[in-house]
């Protein structure tokens, strides 16, 4: 039986068109699942181009504008008072909003999920119909009165299209310029500035007589060498270009050069004929070609991200970031790029909370600004294999102090350790359940105890040892001093070296993984609780795959490699005899991660529970292909490792 | 070691009473945001006022996370009472055709529920030493979550938090005149689900207003 509250809200909606039309059972469930926000006068619930939110909303108390900005006036296009319902975009594919949405008064809103509603939508045709009726005339609010309909479609007629999506359409559309500027060490500043403005083009590529590249110099080297600086005009441009090239080859693969400039924040990549600087220059990129042809791009979103230090505005950037993981996975774009855009935008957004910390706390540490910290992500953050804002698990090292500021600096690391974790959370990282993070003191800590700590699992290798070692051993910098964390791999290498036995420890936690098919050949689903009969794919499937990797890499004593894809790489190239086992292994990785965040972003949870019959029979075989590999790796682990022979 | 030591420190702790203990330790640290809070907003009804001889007979409550009640978390306890006689009568006209619960599952639905999330009421203290006493025979002492009473927030927010409370008239800060001030309409009142979710609507908007007054995270708020 339903209890006070749901039937409060329950009554409530009882009363408007179209929870009017539902069944006590399903107003119940509705009602049960209902949030309720208050907003003040003033408050903004979303803005036109935001992405659609999970629910949609009607109004309790209080009254909401929409409006909409034309010529620079904040226009209102609709009122919605007591019972309106808005946003209901939200249920027609998740596109984004038209219309700002503001309180104009002091208001209670409830927010209506869509997942529960769209399981109504398909068995009650009424409710359907209601809203097919809606959307067919262009409503932007649902009311009692069905006439209001006719503003909202001028509302929205001006505006039929939406670029938000447009991200990557069509890698070919995007200009190679072929016809490059050049000019010779000796030109004077003068004269490749009035050149390159004659071409309208923004940079020129200083070249020998060959054609070799030797440098660049573009539009704001102008400003910052010669212009800020007052250099003579007639000074030769070898004197000012970046001489210092990275250059690709002309025939790369759109990907590659795309996700050369975003590691290293080039604003032109040089191509050459064979991808060295010894051959001649073939065309030239630059990000504004790239900006022009896509909307929400990762270059744009990583500029955005660099350029703020507003916490709020960074959680806005990472749900875009989420929109366009979207289409790239609808899209079937490369894995590997995928995971590495994400993993950059990510580790900037990090970087950006280091920022933000430090100029927080450094001004009460004045005597602790020399000393080195490196900020370490762990698990799969730290193999950079997170696509969704799934949970964080972070480390932070410092390098050791003198006895007298030990104290000192436990309490200045712990406090900038906790203010990155709580910009995170804020930018919707959930915290670890664990507590491997930097706002617990025992992991923010000087590499001597780092070192202590490693060894200690190495040597001692309890379950709870192996737990840790299955997180931190895939860590990865990414803000401050990555020398720490070069010094901190180094002497894991040497530890697992001179205590062989740990691996075959290792080797049995690998084996022990649930196995994911059951005899039958069905999909083994969980017995009890919240996730019943689904199918965990993150510790069946994932964690296996996850594990070998790791296991198999550390036996072969390479510590650096982190990324799951990449270990499964380099074992191909070591055992030969196994290549092509190490090949799928590496390929079901791929397509397990890309179900997981699809599973994820289309019912907004972390993606780890797949419902086995919600699966079309093509994704069913696919995922099972997806295990093979999982129990051959085991065998030959279980050969390996002597694990018949090896009790704990 | 004597018995009379056992007989002091109250009975044995119950595993469920226990795991609660000993997962409440972690400390909600001071800059977190007010968004990222977790409030379980809670009520309870009784047979009287005094916490000695009264007991609870329901308890209702919902979350708040994100300044977002979540519906979806709105729970009902109505209790199982071990008296018997006249009492009973009583309890049962109130309780009316709701299934009760025994004592101990009450207990560790409860505890499980709350977790480490802060604890919030309006007098709050009262519900509190009520469910404490609810929960003695199961050796538990009291509530080491955070807690929040929406009274002294309300009078903290008028009048700031050096007040003299014997100048105010608590009469304005009742569950009552607080929802009249706040044009929250007061269904249901009297029973605890409904109270629950009176007081919860009345935190959101408290919650409002301190943000606007600089309480923006957990340190300020706890002041």
């Amino acid at each position: 039986m339903a209890n006070v509250i749901v039937n409060r809200v329950a009554e409530f909606l009882k009363g408007f068109p179209p929870f009017s039309y539902l069944s006590k059972e399903d107003l119940e469930l509705i009602a049960s699942n209902v949030e309720i926000n208050y907003v003040e006068q003033g408050e903004q619930l979303f803005l036109k181009g935001d992405p659609a939110q999970p629910h949609f909303f009607i109004v309790k108390e209080g009254a909401i504008a929409l409006t909409e900005n034309r010529g620079g006036k904040e226009e209102i296009a609709e009122f919605c008072d007591q019972g309106d319902v808005f946003g209901v975009l939200a249920l027609l594919g998740k596109r984004p909003y038209v219309l700002n949405a503001q309180a104009s008064e002091d208001s209670l809103i409830y927010l209506i999920p869509v997942t529960v509603f769209e399981s109504i939508l398909e068995h009650n045709s009424r409710v359907a119909l209601y809203f097919a009726a809606g959307f067919a005339s262009g409503q932007v609010v649902v009311r009692q009165d069905l006439s209001q309909g006719q503003i909202a479609r001028k509302a929205l007629g001006n505006h039929p299209r939406d670029h938000s999506l447009l991200i990557f359409s069509d890698p070919s559309i995007i200009k190679i310029s072929e016809n490059v500027l050049t000019g010779s060490e000796s030109l004077s500043i003068q004269e490749a500035a009035k050149q390159m403005s004659i071409q309208e083009v923004s940079s020129i590529v200083i070249v020998n007589d060959q054609g070799f590249p030797k440098g660049i110099l573009t539009d704001k080297d102008l400003r910052n060498r010669v212009v800020a600086e007052g250099v003579s005009l007639n000074t030769p441009v070898g004197n000012l270009m970046s001489s210092k090239l990275i250059v690709k080859k002309s025939d790369a693969s759109f990907s590659d050069l795309y996700l050369c400039m975003i590691r290293n924040r080039l604003h032109h990549l040089i191509l050459t004929e064979d991808g060295t600087i010894h051959s001649p220059v073939k065309g030239i990129i630059s990000d504004h070609d790239i900006l022009l042809s896509m909307g929400n791009s990762p270059a744009v979103l990583i500029h955005a991200l660099l350029n703020t230090q507003e916490v709020s505005e960074m959680k806005t950037i990472r749900d875009r970031a989420e929109q366009m993981l979207r289409y790239y996975l609808e899209n079937e774009v490369a894995m590997d790029f995928v995971a590495s855009v994400m993993t950059e935008i990510n580790d900037v957004m990090i970087s950006q909370a280091k920022i933000i910390a430090v100029k927080k706390h450094s001004k009460n540490y004045s005597d602790l600004q020399e000393i080195k910290f490196c900020f370490l992500s762990l698990g799969s953050e730290g193999r950079e294999e997170q696509l969704l804002r799934t949970d964080q698990d972070n480390a932070l090292i410092y390098a050791d102090v003198p006895k007298k500021l030990e104290e000192k600096a436990k309490e200045y690391f712990l406090k900038l350790g906790t203010e990155i974790v709580e910009i995170l959370i804020q930018c919707g990282i959930s915290p670890c359940p664990g507590d491997m993070m930097t706002s617990n003191p025992k992991w923010v800590q000087p590499l001597s105890v780092w070192k202590e700590y490693f060894s200690e699992w190495i040597l001692r290798p309890t379950e709870q040892a192996l737990l840790h070692a299955s997180i931190f051993f895939d860590f990865r910098p990414v803000a401050g001093h990555f020398s720490l964390s070069e010094q901190l791999a180094e002497h894991i290498y040497l530890e697992v070296h001179k205590k062989q036995v740990f691996l075959n420890f290792l080797a049995k936690n690998a084996y022990l993984n649930p196995a994911p098919l059951g005899f039958f050949k069905g999909f083994i689903v969980e017995k009890s609780g919240e996730h019943r009969d689904q199918f965990d794919i993150k510790s069946r499937a994932m964690m296996p795959l996850a594990d070998l990797a790791r296991l198999l890499t550390l036996s072969h004593g390479l510590v650096k490699i982190n990324n799951t894809f990449k270990r499964f790489e380099k074992l191909a190239e070591l055992e030969p005899l196994y290549s092509e086992l190490f090949i799928q292994a590496g390929k079901a990785y791929e397509i397990l991660m890309r179900m997981r965040a699809l599973e994820g972003l289309h019912h907004g949870t972390n993606g780890r529970y797949i419902q086995p019959e919600n699966l079309g029979k093509l994704q069913k075989r696919l995922l099972r292909n997806t295990f093979s590999p999982i129990s051959e790796l085991q065998e030959i682990v279980k050969i390996r490792f002597q694990l018949d022979y090896f009790t704990k | 070691m004597s018995w009379g030591f056992f007989k002091r420190s109250g009975r044995k702790q119950r595993h469920f009473v226990k795991e609660f203990l000993e997962s409440s330790k972690r400390q909600i640290p001071a800059m977190r945001k007010i968004d990222q809070l977790s409030f379980v907003v809670l009520d309870t009804e009784t047979t009287g006022l005094d916490p000695a001889n009264d007991h609870v007979l329901s308890c209702g409550a919902v979350k708040i996370e994100s300044q977002t009640i979540r519906v979806s978390s709105a729970k009902e306890w109505y209790l199982k009472s071990s008296k018997k006689g006249r009492e009973t009568v009583i309890v049962h006209e109130l309780l009316g055709t709701n299934p009760t619960i025994e004592l101990e599952n009450f207990g560790q639905d409860f505890l499980q529920y709350l977790g480490q999330s802060i604890l919030v009421g309006h007098h709050l203290g009262f519900d509190l030493a009520m469910l404490q006493k609810a929960l003695a025979p199961f050796g538990f002492s009291t509530f080491p979550n955070p807690r929040i009473d929406t009274m002294s927030l309300a009078i903290r927010l008028d009048y700031g938090l050096l007040v003299d409370r014997s100048r105010i008239n608590l009469r304005d800060y009742s569950l009552d005149a607080l929802c009249e001030r706040f044009k929250i309409k007061t269904d249901d009142r009297h029973t605890a689900g409904g109270d629950a979710f009176l007081t919860a609507k009345l935190f959101l908007k408290l919650l409002k207003i301190a943000e606007k007054k600089g309480i923006e995270n957990w340190g300020l708020l706890q002041k």
